[in-house]
């Protein structure tokens, strides 16, 4: 069984999923895969617990979704919005703040 | 592991407090991508068996599924979002309809009021020509 992410990662979920929607879209199944692979498996998300984060996503403004029939299914791909590429723009700063605070703190462990 | 049921998942999603359509429609996903990770273990030579077995435990319990989703606000049913709301509309809603209800019973057994209203109208003409006759014979006999 894949190691569980610790509690530090909220939020994490959703940056990632708006970074892969930014260059094409995608349904879930792609999703979860593709973070796997981007990641090389360091960040694993739960199979079925990525679609409560998609449809909150939808739900704010952030992604589109819609039905595409493929191979005899009905996948429901999700793109990015205008309103999901700022908000895509927000995390990334936030994270990038985030890491160079951490980062700095790891390199004078005397002063942390 | 079993492969999961998945009108199960749907009637707890819905009782736990998640909007239908969300409930419906992420069942319908994680049906898909279940589907999908059969695909994947059967293509990576596992028996149909085994691959059901490894998609069930990929997917995660039913019990993480519905406590990922009802941990989300925003996909509950709105008199889960806004109780107090829902305490003072539904009632209000109840008290508004309740007129429209004997109206609407009216409009769906209209062939039956209509000939309840035809023996009422019809059982008074009877009466009351029965009552003339009477008149008249008093008057005439």
């Amino acid at each position: 069984m894949a190691k569980s992410n610790p509690p530090f990662m909220s939020g994490v979920p959703e940056l990632l999923l708006l970074r892969l929607l930014d260059n094409r879209e995608m349904y879930g199944y792609e999703l979860v895969r593709s973070i796997k692979e981007v990641t090389g498996e360091a960040i694993s998300l739960g199979e079925g617990v990525i679609y409560p984060v998609l449809h909150s996503l939808e739900r704010n403004g952030s992604l589109k979704s819609r039905r595409k029939p493929v191979g005899g299914r009905t996948r429901v791909y999700y793109s990015l919005t205008k309103q999901g590429r700022g908000r895509l723009q927000d995390l990334q700063d936030d994270w990038r703040r985030i890491q160079n605070g951490i980062e700095t703190a790891l390199e004078s462990p005397g002063h942390a | 592991m079993r492969e999961p049921d998945f009108n199960d998942l749907v009637t707890r999603l819905v009782q736990s407090g998640i909007a239908p359509r969300h409930a419906h429609r992420t069942v319908s996903e994680i049906r898909d991508h279940y589907d999908d990770l059969v695909d994947a273990a059967v293509n990576d030579g596992a028996s149909s068996r085994e691959a059901r077995r490894q998609a069930a435990v990929e997917l995660g319990g039913i019990d993480d599924l519905v406590s990922a989703m009802s941990a989300r606000r925003e996909l509950k049913a709105w008199p889960y979002r806004y109780p107090r709301t829902a305490l003072v509309v539904y009632p209000l809603a109840c008290l508004a309809v309740l007129p429209a209800v004997p109206v609407n019973a009216g409009i769906a057994n209209a062939p039956l009021l209509a000939r309840w209203g035809a023996s009422l109208v019809a059982a008074g003409l009877f009466t009351a020509a029965l009552l003339l006759v009477l008149q008249l014979s008093i008057l005439f006999g």
